[in-house]
């Protein structure tokens, strides 16, 4: 190991603290306001500690899920009662991200193993469709989705956020499959078990870590997607990142509330990659490792 | 009788030809080293016959039956790979018993083969670990033990002491060779080490660009190899070749090169006039008082009990084994006795024994 001086040491973290600092700023930011009233948030300058925290925001977001009568709560320009809102998120991420990776998994696993003519051309093209700048497809997409009166539904939402993962997920599957070495299936297959067998038993519980690392980013990427949320949904199904514009009215935009409900938006996919963690760690240095 | 045998075996990738009409017998119960180096066919030989490649052209049979289109799991094999390709997310006892589990085998005969291999091999006590928490050596036991519970009727090695240090090669050499004298098991075992395959092998098979150079027991191959390339391969210090011609004295033939002069058996196959390789090893030249070859010492290299010593006759390198006892500073003249009895001579242009 290297040894380093004790200024080179203190040099290094400061280095490290500002560049924390840098990219949590903003986040902490972002919650203050959640908790502030609105004169504290127009304040010049900024309040940056010391403000009478309030929970006036949450309650009008949230407030009627928590029993609370509508009356009360709802604040003028818009209904900002968000709370189903959240859940539709909740359910289209995890459903799109199950369904998404349950393919790329199998499918990966197919195209890291199984030889066929053209294969490298078939992984290319699988990517070449992440390519395409999905605003592309947005108005086709909307009338297919009419056709087959899957607007507003969450089947529909989860069908297209699933797809639009499957590219990226499978190609970055593959590439934790390909890093176990092959002759694993070869012993395996020697000692007689079939290759779903191989795959049950053997390779998925190797690649668990790529798996849980890719569930994350397409559990995200659902979680944030804004294009198809508003292309595809009309009235009775809304995500979170589509009805946070609904924020912005007609006597001005409710910074208080958007940010109570940013806030809360932070939870899930925090718990989420809180849960996949452990796996996740794993899972973006496998491979680093001699077998 | 022989168990394996391959017939006119051919390997093509595409429009690369790895092996062609490859014919060998592999006899029942004997150990064979498939020897060569990288790239010489070894490994994908190996792996046609455990059904990991498929076979391009000929025919392959274990115990009278063709295996060409057979399934791997179906060819009765067990096979060692080089990375020992364990399990990691099993325990070892899982991974002795895997092949059994997908046999639908009962738990309690499972627990009772699985300890049965696990004694033979002192892995009694590591039978709740996982790969990761085992050393190269126990791993490769643990290979082998998966191998054993098969009961299989041909086992497979490829490379499977490559990874490990030096002492535990020479260790786990004998206790796979101790295995197979208990459990006589036809065994096909590649390495390009040609110690392991002389210290190891009933027979070998020696390869080159996917062919047979020779193939014959370890003595077979050191006393009388075939090809200069063979002479070459085998033995350590590897053996010394002299360039030089036949030439004929008062009708005894006599070889010549630049540096050295020196009468062959008269019943010597080789031509006067022809050009020819002698090769002689290391062990079979002698430090004496007077001798046939005058060298000056350039280096000696002690071993232990022994020496190295690398002499230059004339434009000649030369290396001879002597023991440690032999007195030679750099720099010393010496004279070297050649053995005539083990004199390898090789046709210059074919480099085919004489």
């Amino acid at each position: 190991m290297m040894v380093q001086s004790k200024a080179a040491r203190l040099r290094r973290a400061i280095i490290a603290w500002v560049t924390v600092a840098l990219f949590v700023f903003p986040l902490y930011y972002w919650i203050t306001v959640a908790f502030k009233n609105g004169r504290d948030i127009f304040n010049q300058p900024p309040k940056v500690f010391n403000f009478s925290p309030t929970v006036a925001n949450f309650q009008e977001v949230f407030g009627v899920s928590f029993g609370l009568p509508r009356n009360e709560v709802l604040a003028g320009g818009g209904d900002f009662f968000m709370a189903p809102h959240l859940w539709s998120s909740v359910v289209i991420a995890v459903f799109s991200t199950i369904l998404a990776v349950a393919i790329a998994t199998l499918a990966s696993y197919a195209l890291s193993r199984i030889y066929f003519r053209g294969r490298h051309h078939f992984v290319n093209w699988v990517l070449s469709t992440r390519m395409m700048p999905p605003v592309a497809i947005a108005i086709p997409m909307f009338f297919i989705y009419k056709d087959l009166s899957l607007l507003d539904t969450y089947l529909g939402m989860i069908l297209i956020h699933a797809l639009m993962n499957l590219p990226l997920a499978v190609l970055m599957l593959k590439s934790f499959f390909d890093d176990i070495p092959t002759e694993i299936d070869e012993s395996a297959l020697i000692d007689g078990a079939s290759r779903w067998k191989i795959f049950r038993r053997i390779i998925f519980p190797m690649a668990k870590g790529g798996v849980a690392a890719t569930a994350v980013l397409c559990f995200v990427f659902s979680w944030t997607e804004f294009l198809f949320a508003l292309t595809l949904t009309q009235t009775s199904l809304k995500t979170v990142p589509v009805v946070s514009s609904t924020f912005v009215t007609s006597v001005g935009t409710a910074w208080g509330n958007m940010a109570a409900l940013g806030t809360a938006a932070m939870v899930p996919a925090f718990i989420f990659i809180l849960l996949v963690q452990k796996q996740l760690v794993r899972g973006l240095t496998l491979g680093s490792l001699k077998q | 009788m022989p168990h394996i045998e391959f017939n006119k075996i051919t390997k093509d990738y595409g429009a690369v030809n790895v092996i062609r009409d490859l014919d060998l017998a592999v006899e029942d119960g004997h150990f064979t080293v498939l020897l060569g180096t990288s790239g010489c066919g070894k490994t994908t030989l190996l792996r046609m016959t455990a059904g990991l490649e498929t076979i391009t052209g000929g025919e392959l049979t274990i115990g009278n039956q063709r295996m060409n289109e057979v399934h791997p799991r179906d060819r009765d094999i067990a096979m060692v790979f080089q990375n020992y390709a364990l399990y990691p997310t099993m325990s070892v006892r899982e991974n002795i018993g895997f092949s059994l589990e997908v046999a639908k085998m009962s738990k309690g005969e499972t627990a009772k083969k699985v300890n049965e291999a696990a004694a033979v091999l002192n892995l009694t006590d590591f039978l709740d670990r996982y790969p990761r928490e085992l050393s190269g050596g126990q791993r490769q036991r643990v290979a082998m033990g998966r191998a054993m519970v098969r009961e299989a009727s041909v086992f497979l090695f490829d490379e499977p002491l490559s990874n490990l240090d030096a002492k535990l090669r020479a260790h786990m050499r004998l206790e796979i060779r101790q295995l197979h004298d208990r459990l006589k098991t036809t065994t096909l075992y590649v390495t390009h080490d040609q110690i392991e395959a002389m210290t190891m092998a009933d027979k070998i098979v020696l390869m080159k660009d996917g062919k047979i150079e020779q193939s014959g027991s370890p003595d077979d191959l050191y006393d009388r190899p075939a090809t200069k390339y063979v002479a070459d391969f085998i033995g350590s210090p590897a053996i010394n070749f002299i360039h030089g011609t036949i030439e004929a004295e008062n009708g005894t033939p006599v070889f010549a090169s630049v540096d050295i002069r020196y009468p062959l058996a008269p019943d010597c196959a080789a031509q006067p006039g022809q050009a020819v390789i002698c090769g002689l090893r290391p062990s079979d030249l002698e430090i004496a008082v007077t001798g046939d070859i005058s060298a000056t010492v350039m280096l000696a290299e002690k071993t232990g009990a022994e020496q190295n010593l690398h002499l230059k006759a004339g434009e000649q390198h030369l290396i001879v084994v002597a023991d440690r006892a032999v007195p030679a500073p750099t720099g010393q003249s010496v004279d070297v006795r050649i053995n005539t009895d083990r004199i390898h001579l090789f046709d210059a242009m074919t480099e085919q024994r004489i």
